[in-house]
């Protein structure tokens, strides 16, 4: 890696975790390399919920990874806590969609919570974080079962318990509720603004799900194409704390919620 | 008191009904003059000789040499092929250099080396270890290889993201998640490595029950050969039901089952 570019580290905004300038990503293919992201430009600043929402296709998995380090960017910049990203960032913990693939099935609850603590901190220190990060996703008395006894729900929690353990600076969500029932969404979607409360982590939540970016987001990136690219962002303006039936009847809920839907559809017919 | 219960209720009654008829219809049909063959000894022969050899003492030794050679065969094989199977799941480079020599050596009967391992190593152990551990290395090398190769993906990333090193990556993740398949291949090398101690005995290293059985046969004692072949057949079911169970403790949550 190079060193930064002066202009760059003069430009950046100290309170920005994340920033991407004109990111576009290739992945390869068996038909050759396919361009899955295209002039990416979005900034995270320190403590924001950041939405990103767009229909399946356009590349949001993908950027997250990108900001997970887990992928790289083919041209432009991805800068994290203004240096460039060269890996997986320390303090960023992705949470995945698929939990009983990122679960270690063989570990129970408590010892897949202390996974990123393990060899860092003191025994006792350990215990005092995984019973603490348990008890924020309500599963203190589940520490000793095996993520297959526990419903999708459950598992999910566990997962999110195992980011929170390592007290991360930015939370990275790929679509965590997506395979969940309506009833469990909401619950953990409630849980979650609750715990970046407590936590004062930033969040990046990926989702195709519009009520639930705006219901959950500071701001919302709305992400359209083939490749895909930042079709608009929307300023969140709702009153918190956020209510399950108060907020989504809210006159401004709806209004956000077609503007998303006009901007999503819009490209769509173009 | 439950315990009891518990073994009387899991022993495989009808399996052994089926036993005891085999060896009666064998005991009937010799002493009624239904078959005839000079040296083929009747079960109760059998357990005489049983008796016999035990009594005698020679019957530890021999199995003890026996148990010996197919526990360290095994351990030497079982550390070898997890190793190298690590190794091959790991890179796709090397996959690409050895697979092919694997395959070509894979089907080759283990055997077969037993008069090379003859050559180079004389009437030793070291002989009868060699002609244990090459045939016995595959499965779990193989096996290994592809609960390696088989880990999930996700498992990788959660690796990365949580900044694992290498030998936590190892260590944490890709072992525990290819431990179901390291014991399948390790369960193959087991039974394998008695046939392959057993017959090293046979040809080449002079102890042991494979080299009792040649000796018993050449003094003309069908009986006490019967016994040891019954006495392997033993140490075979001991030592698989020895693994199993030794796995068993560690995954009595189940968690075997859900591993994969």
């Amino acid at each position: 890696m190079t060193a930064e570019s002066p202009d760059r580290s003069a430009a950046a905004a100290p309170d920005l975790v994340f920033s991407c300038r004109g990111v576009s990503v290739e992945l390869s293919h068996t038909d050759g390399p396919r361009r899955v992201l295209d002039d990416i430009s979005l900034d995270l600043s320190r403590g924001e919920f950041l939405t990103i929402v767009g229909p399946s296709g356009t590349g949001k998995t993908t950027l997250i990874r990108l900001l997970a380090g887990l992928t790289r960017s083919t041209r432009g910049t991805v800068d994290v806590n203004n240096r460039p990203i060269d890996g997986p960032p320390e303090d960023v913990i992705i949470v995945f969609q698929d939990y009983s693939h990122a679960l270690l099935q063989w570990r129970t609850v408590a010892r897949n919570v202390a996974l990123g603590l393990e060899g860092r901190l003191p025994r006792g220190e350990i215990k005092a974080r995984v019973d603490e990060a348990l008890r924020l996703v309500r599963l203190s008395a589940h520490a000793g079962d095996h993520p297959w006894q526990l419903s999708g729900g459950m598992q999910q929690r566990v997962q999110i318990a195992r980011a929170l353990a390592v007290r991360p600076a930015v939370l990275l969500m790929d679509e965590p509720f997506a395979a969940l029932d309506a009833m469990t969404k909401a619950a953990l979607q409630d849980e979650l603004l609750r715990l970046r409360d407590e936590t004062r982590s930033s969040v990046v939540f990926v989702t195709h799900d519009i009520e639930e970016a705006v219901y959950l987001g500071d701001r919302v990136a709305v992400i359209t194409g083939a490749p895909g690219r930042i079709e608009r962002i929307v300023e969140v303006d709702l009153p918190k704390p956020r209510d399950q039936i108060v907020t989504r009847q809210l006159p401004r809920f709806l209004e956000l919620r077609y503007l998303l839907h006009h901007a999503i559809g819009q490209t769509e017919h173009a | 008191m439950h315990e009891r219960e518990g073994i009387l209720t899991r022993v495989n009654w009808p399996g052994l009904a089926t036993i005891a008829l085999g060896l009666a219809v064998w005991e009937i049909a010799l002493r009624a003059g239904l078959a005839q063959y000079q040296n083929l000894p009747a079960p109760s022969a059998i357990a005489r000789g049983l008796v016999e050899i035990a009594g005698s003492g020679q019957l530890y030794a021999d199995a003890l040499h026996t148990l010996w050679s197919v526990v360290v065969g095994w351990a030497m094989a079982v550390t070898t092929g997890v190793v190298l199977g690590l190794l091959l799941g790991a890179s796709t480079t090397l996959r690409r250099y050895c697979l092919a020599s694997i395959e070509v050596l894979r089907p080759m009967p283990g055997i077969a080396f037993a008069p090379v391992a003859l050559l180079l190593f004389g009437f030793s152990l070291e002989m009868e270890l060699m002609v244990i551990i090459l045939p016995a290395l595959w499965p779990v090398l193989v096996n290994t290889m592809g609960a390696v190769t088989g880990v999930h993906a996700r498992l990788f990333e959660i690796g990365q993201t949580f900044r694992l090193s290498r030998a936590e990556t190892l260590g944490k993740i890709i072992l525990p998640a290819a431990f179901p398949g390291i014991l399948v291949g390790a369960r193959l090398s087991m039974t394998l490595a008695l046939v392959l101690a057993v017959v090293a005995e046979m040809v080449g290293n002079p102890s042991g029950l494979g080299y009792a059985v040649v000796r018993e046969q050449q003094a003309m004692r069908p009986d006490l050969v019967f016994a040891y072949v019954v006495v392997i057949g033993a140490l075979g079911v001991i030592l698989n039901a020895a693994l199993t169970s030794a796995v068993a403790l560690p995954t009595a949550s189940g968690r075997l089952r859900e591993a994969t």
